[in-house]
């Protein structure tokens, strides 16, 4: 099994299948175009999605229903088309996609960690290929709060 | 801010070598064709926003701050 040198986890083993790849890279990261999405029992919810050649670079994320239990995907043909999903509908997320949020945690500008549901990440898991899917018209911020989000939330 | 009434097929300059034209316009939306020197680089606005968010939410977060995180989110 290949091993590769992690940000956050040190070097770990993983398997050829578990290898998305990101024809375009993502904005800023251009030449990147392939990464593995970590997850750990104790660092459950969050993704970690490592860059295959670069271990100094991984992005923490956030399954967009966990960010936001009421998202919803609404892609427009050419992202769809791009990301090889069945024309003519929207995916089902956890069934034909994962879609997660980039995760900006707090810094000393910015003390309270955001998510970008603006531009949520997206791979179609048949294909193995992903995207960042940009999306202005969605009413949602690249820096939505991350905590009064999920904190005002209706209990049920 | 300029605020300027165009046509499709109206176009304008901005200095001497920029042109933009509107080309059409549906429902909401408006195609825009842009004439530009190469040395533009012509980006949507919303990928320049999160190339910036990308770019800052790439570096490295200490892991106690990951830890802290993580009991916020378990609550």
């Amino acid at each position: 099994m290949p091993r590769l040198l992690t940000t956050y986890f040190g070097e770990i083993d993983f398997a050829d299948a578990s290898v998305f790849q990101f024809p375009h890279g993502l904005p800023g990261f251009e030449t990147e175009h392939a990464f593995v999405f970590l997850r750990q029992p104790h660092t459950e919810p969050l993704m970690f999605m490592q860059s295959l050649t670069d271990p100094k670079l991984c992005f923490i994320l956030l399954p967009i229903l966990v960010a936001d239990p009421r998202y919803r995907v609404n892609f427009d043909k050419e992202d769809i088309a791009e990301l090889k999903l069945e024309p003519g509908r929207q995916p089902r997320i956890g069934e034909d996609i994962l879609c997660a949020a980039i995760l900006r945690a707090g810094d000393a500008e910015h003390p309270d960690p955001t998510v970008n549901l603006m531009a949520p990440v997206v791979v179609n898991l048949k294909e193995k290929i992903g995207m960042q899917v940009i999306q202005p018209e969605s009413g949602y911020s690249h820096r939505e709060p991350l905590f009064p989000r999920l904190e005002t939330l209706p209990c049920s | 801010m300029l605020v300027m009434r165009r046509r499709a097929g109206e176009s304008f300059m901005i200095g001497e070598h920029i042109e933009i034209e509107v080309l059409e316009m549906t429902g909401s939306r408006v195609k825009l064709g842009i004439v530009a020197p190469e040395e533009f680089v012509i980006v949507r606005k919303e990928a320049r926003i999160t190339r910036d968010e990308n770019l800052t939410a790439a570096r490295k977060v200490d892991p106690t701050a990951i830890t802290a995180l993580l009991h916020r989110l378990a609550r």
